[in-house]
């Protein structure tokens, strides 16, 4: 087929083909990449010089949609038989049979234009929109289409039939019977004047209202209101099947809301629900439970994950305050996941209000934690250890202390700091076990705070370690942290122990390593009264260079 | 005027015709109201000579052009908004009134032509006599002048009716389907069928853009009235008054598409309540009353178990709860949380009080004249209805609706069309004579009259009463499709 012979004359059919060869090229890449893409960019700017000569021959170009074609002036000027990869088919099957395109479509419309032919592609066979719903809504100046005849469908009802008319004669003595009925009444019923003079205006004020009435409108959160008016029938309407209508929709509409992101609204339809469990009437059994486990749900481990992964995934620009809100709504059981997550996230504003949810959670119910502290094989276990330290969660100290007994390395050092944090007299008590640890770092975490901590009840066993032989089995940096926790805990009782390894007398003196008489002056610094000072100003000439350094050292205030 | 060019393109375009059409009516108005040495006569035709000037050097061309109810400045339609549409109103009328179809300014246009242009406009427009073709004395008068930069295109009357035929007939298939869509939507779900909210959006896409293009063929079809259909027709025309007061409330298309929405579908809660009550005849129980006041919060049941949460019609599950609830909330259903009635549900409510009242169904065996019913709604407080959306509704509708029966002083028995295209009477609507002085009945589709139409000094035809059609054996309907 060819173009009709006029207008091939100052419009050749081969720049049409070449208009919508880049017009399918366009769509391609608009559906392959993001605006920012070159590729994109350069498919947009090929798109617009593509109509560029079109316009210098006609202000518009008509496109009949044929099944798998488009056709211009009964000429096809694209054809792909494939209807998968067909521009023409994805335009049919929804009902377009005609498109027309006017100058200006090639500044922005065509690209939203294009845009929403790929949203149709990937929209379901029973979605709420098409083709045509959607182009609707863009409301094109300069594009046009026609669809395939949708209103062909139903038929006008029929009007009912009116009385029989009744004879000529009949009707105008009514007719006059009427207007001598008027006449004879005051003045007329439905004169302009009885009405308001500015009732075809409205007035400014009234402009003004109703301005203020339509911003309001689309203000409110709709969908809010909604849910809310749902749970209000559900808690006025005692009807059991009504109810139980509402809670089905309910329970297929919660997840919904998750998974659409809208966390306010689901916030705010878990804090109508328990306002309503709290007051309706005559609630059925079944639909209390339905409805408590719809709340409990969102506590669910498995589904808090889901939510902490779309929070992480789906980034929280816009959304802070509504992830806080719902992350404000979580249940006790959401706490093993949360902990188990936050490690995993950076800091930032995520971490930040989930370390804020668990916190809250937490705090007012330290039952799950030391539940989940029961298990320091779990994963949750190293998060909840860090947490409750953080909180300085008094009642978390017994599970604490299980963990120092059968954690991890790792997981006992956590909760030796942990329970450094609480510091309480229990916390501390926990933290004797630590000095024989069979773990390093976790002896020394533990006598470093006890010592810090000036813990008495610690004494026996620090001091059992100072003077006894292990000592000497320590590495330097062990072996200080014990003796100036001594220092801290044994006070001017243990000047004289300490004297007697700074100095030793007899037999005592060649048998005392260097290492440990320096670790002795150390524990003399920390003692610090006048008589541990005067001890260590004797021994301030030591001809041993360890000693004499770490008592200048303890003399100076120094451990180093 | 804003800006010294009209980059920004259409939407540029559109301020500046705006502006256009706004400085000329008003000085229009003043070289009326006061003579031409007032200021501020001086004063408008100084801003209606800038204005389109502003447009002739950023265009490079100028033309007002009528089309149905539209004005397109440079082949551009007009936005009608909420704070022009009365002065649009009026050009548009007297444009109408003077038979201009178009009108071409050229480069070159001056202050003192204007001036003359305006003053033989209003010598032609007051005159009172149907005499002669105004188009062409206008024409004839200006020939007279020094006026060189401004040519006139009458209204092409041939076009006008082929459109006005076309537009019915894209009415009726409009309404049609709405009703189409409505019936399979409430016979679906009481069958437990899941709707297609694609063909009730199809549908109510189709009637917003009926009354954007036509509302009057439309808002016709709204005096249809058949008692078995009621429940679908009803939804119908609550969808049509609805958005047709949204435009005159200048709401944007999207807008309107969510009031048509919510306003198809304000009813369906009737869908849980049985036939047997629904359609009962004869009087009702006091039970049963309860029963068919569920239908506002039985409807908020049956559109959140219609679809997904991402397509939930939000907007519509309020509007079907609280369009019986009154301005006051003192209506039904009873609601705990606290609220105020939303505009789109104030509007709504109007519309269905109109509609319902006006029609015969099956708890209502006796309409009320239409007349009578907006009467009733604007001054009864206890009716609960928004005020100033009531007005909006006499605006639409005119104090004699579409389909009111009306006797004349002449004798004439006559149906009302529509609203009268001047504003200076909208108490005289235009009119389809159905019954003439001798009794003898007119054939649909009638006689057109306009109740403006002058005789000598007065009227030719004014109305005495409203009646009830029912007593002339007359179908109002079979007057206007």
């Amino acid at each position: 087929m060819t173009a009709s012979p006029e207008f091939s004359a100052v419009l050749p059919t081969s720049q049409v083909e070449e208009l919508v060869r880049t017009l399918v090229k366009a769509q391609r890449a608009f559906q392959m990449y993001l605006p920012n893409n070159p590729v994109y960019h350069r498919a947009r700017e090929a798109l617009s010089a593509a109509f560029t000569p079109i316009w210098n021959a006609a202000d518009e170009i008509v496109l009949t949609v044929a099944e798998t074609d488009l056709v211009w002036e009964d000429a096809v000027v694209y054809s792909q038989l494939s209807k998968p990869e067909s521009f023409a088919w994805g335009l049919y099957k929804d009902g377009m049979r005609v498109l027309s395109l006017r100058r200006g479509v090639e500044e922005t419309e065509i690209v939203r234009f294009l845009d929403v032919v790929n949203r149709v592609k990937l929209l379901a066979a029973d979605a709420a929109d098409d083709l045509l719903t959607l182009l609707w809504e863009e409301d094109f100046q300069h594009l046009s289409y026609l669809f395939a005849e949708a209103g062909a469908e139903g038929h006008l009802p029929t009007a009912e039939a009116p009385p029989a008319q009744p004879p000529a004669a009949q009707l105008v003595a009514a007719v006059r019977e009427e207007v001598a009925e008027e006449a004879a009444r005051p003045k007329g019923t439905v004169d302009i004047d009885d009405f308001d003079s500015t009732l075809y205006f409205l007035e400014p004020n009234e402009e003004r209202y109703i301005r203020a009435a339509l911003e309001h409108e689309y203000a409110r959160n709709v969908r809010g209101d909604a849910l809310a008016t749902l749970v209000d029938v559900f808690e006025l309407r005692e009807a059991a099947d009504a109810r139980e209508d509402i809670v089905l929709a309910l329970e297929h509409l919660f997840p919904s809301l998750l998974n659409s992101g809208d966390f306010h609204n689901a916030a705010l339809l878990l804090r109508e629900l328990r306002v309503a469990l709290g007051r309706a009437e005559e609630l059925a059994p079944a639909h209390r439970d339905r409805l408590e486990a719809l709340d409990a749900r969102l506590s669910e481990p498995a589904i808090v994950t889901q939510l902490l992964q779309a929070l992480e995934e789906g980034g929280l620009e816009g959304a802070e305050a509504d992830a806080a809100e719902l992350l404000r709504e979580l249940r006790p059981s959401a706490l093993e996941a949360l902990v188990t997550y936050l490690p995993r996230i950076p800091e930032g504003t995520l971490r930040r209000l989930l370390l804020e949810s668990a916190s809250r959670v937490a705090t007012q119910h330290p039952a799950e934690v030391l539940r989940i502290l029961k298990h320091p094989e779990g994963e949750a276990a190293g998060g909840i250890v860090e947490l409750a330290g953080r909180l300085r969660l008094e009642p978390a100290v017994p599970g604490l202390g299980e963990v120092l007994r059968r954690g991890s390395p790792e997981l006992r050092l956590a909760a030796v700091t942990a329970l450094a944090a609480i510091a309480s007299p229990g916390a501390l008590a926990h933290l004797e076990r630590a000095l024989e640890d069979a773990e390093r770092g976790v002896r020394l975490a533990g006598v470093r705070v006890l010592g810090e901590r000036g813990y008495r009840n610690a004494l026996r066993r620090v001091e059992a370690v100072v003077m006894g032989k292990e000592v000497r089995e320590m590495d330097l940096t062990e072996k200080m942290a014990f003796f100036e926790a001594y220092g801290s805990i044994a006070g001017p009782a243990g000047i004289e122990p300490m004297r007697e390894l700074l100095e030793p007398r007899g037999v005592l003196r060649r048998k005392v390593p260097p290492q440990v008489r320096a670790c002795a002056a150390l524990a003399l610094g920390r003692i610090g009264t006048p008589e541990a000072r005067g001890v260590l100003e004797l021994a301030a000439g030591d001809k041993d260079l360890i000693v004499r350094n770490a008592v200048n050292n303890a003399l100076r205030g120094r451990s180093e | 005027m804003s800006g010294d060019t009209l980059h920004g393109g259409e939407a540029a375009l559109r301020h500046a015709g705006r502006e256009f059409l706004l400085v000329l009516y008003a000085a229009y108005r003043n070289l009326k109201l006061y003579p031409l040495e007032n200021a501020v006569v001086q004063k408008a035709l100084d801003e209606l000579q800038a204005a389109a000037t502003h447009l002739l050097e950023a265009e490079g061309e100028l033309e007002v052009r009528l089309s149905g109810d539209f004005i397109f400045v440079n082949q551009t339609r007009l936005r009608l908004e909420l704070d022009n549409y009365a002065s649009f109103s009026q050009l548009l009328g007297l444009l109408r009134r003077l038979g201009i179809g178009a009108m071409r300014v050229e480069p070159g246009m001056g202050r003192r032509e204007w001036q003359i242009v305006l003053g033989v406009l209003l010598a032609i427009a007051a005159r009172d006599d149907e005499e002669g073709d105004r188009y062409v004395e206008l024409v004839e008068r200006l020939a007279r002048t020094d006026v060189t930069h401004l040519t006139l295109e009458p209204a092409t009357e041939l076009d006008d009716l082929e459109d006005a035929a076309r537009a019915r007939e894209v009415a009726k298939r409009t309404y049609a389907q709405g009703v189409a869509v409505t019936k399979e939507v409430v016979n679906g779900l009481r069958i437990g069928r899941v709707a297609s909210i694609k063909r009730v959006k199809r549908a109510v896409q189709l009637i917003v853009d009926q009354v954007l293009n036509n509302e009057v063929s439309l808002l016709g079809l709204t005096t249809l009235r058949d008692y078995d259909e009621y429940t679908f027709t009803h939804s119908v025309n609550v969808c049509i008054f609805s958005v047709a007061m949204g435009r005159r409330f200048g709401l944007a298309k999207i807008q309107l598409y969510d009031l048509g929405l919510a306003a198809l579908l304000h009813d369906i809660g009737k869908v849980r309540i049985p036939l047997s009550i629904l359609n009962k005849a004869a009087g009702l129980e006091e039970t049963e009353w309860r029963t068919i006041q569920n239908h506002p919060w039985q409807g908020v049941i049956a559109l959140f178990g219609m679809r997904g949460y991402d397509e939930l019609p939000a907007r519509a599950v309020l509007v079907a709860h609280e369009h019986h609830m009154k301005t006051d909330l003192s209506g039904y259903p009873r609601a705990i949380r606290a609220r105020a009635l939303g505009l789109y549900s104030r509007i709504v409510s109007v519309a269905d009080g109109f509609d319902a009242a006006t029609t015969r169904r099956a708890y209502q065996t006796i309409p009320i004249q239409p007349d009578e019913v907006l009467r009733e709604m604007y001054l009864n407080p206890r009716r609960g209805l928004d005020p100033v959306i009531v007005k909006g509704m006499i605006n639409l509708l005119g104090i004699y609706p579409a389909g009111t029966c009306v006797i004349l002083d002449t004798f004439e028995v006559a149906v009302v069309e529509g609203v009268n295209p001047d504003p200076m009477f909208l108490n005289r609507p235009l009119v389809r004579l159905a019954i003439n002085a001798d009794g003898g009945p007119v054939p649909a589709p009638g006689i057109p009259v306009s109740l403006s139409d002058r005789n000598g000094d007065g009227f030719a035809r004014s109305i005495v009463k409203v009646t009830d059609p029912g007593r002339y054996g007359i179908t109002p309907s079979d007057y206007l499709l």
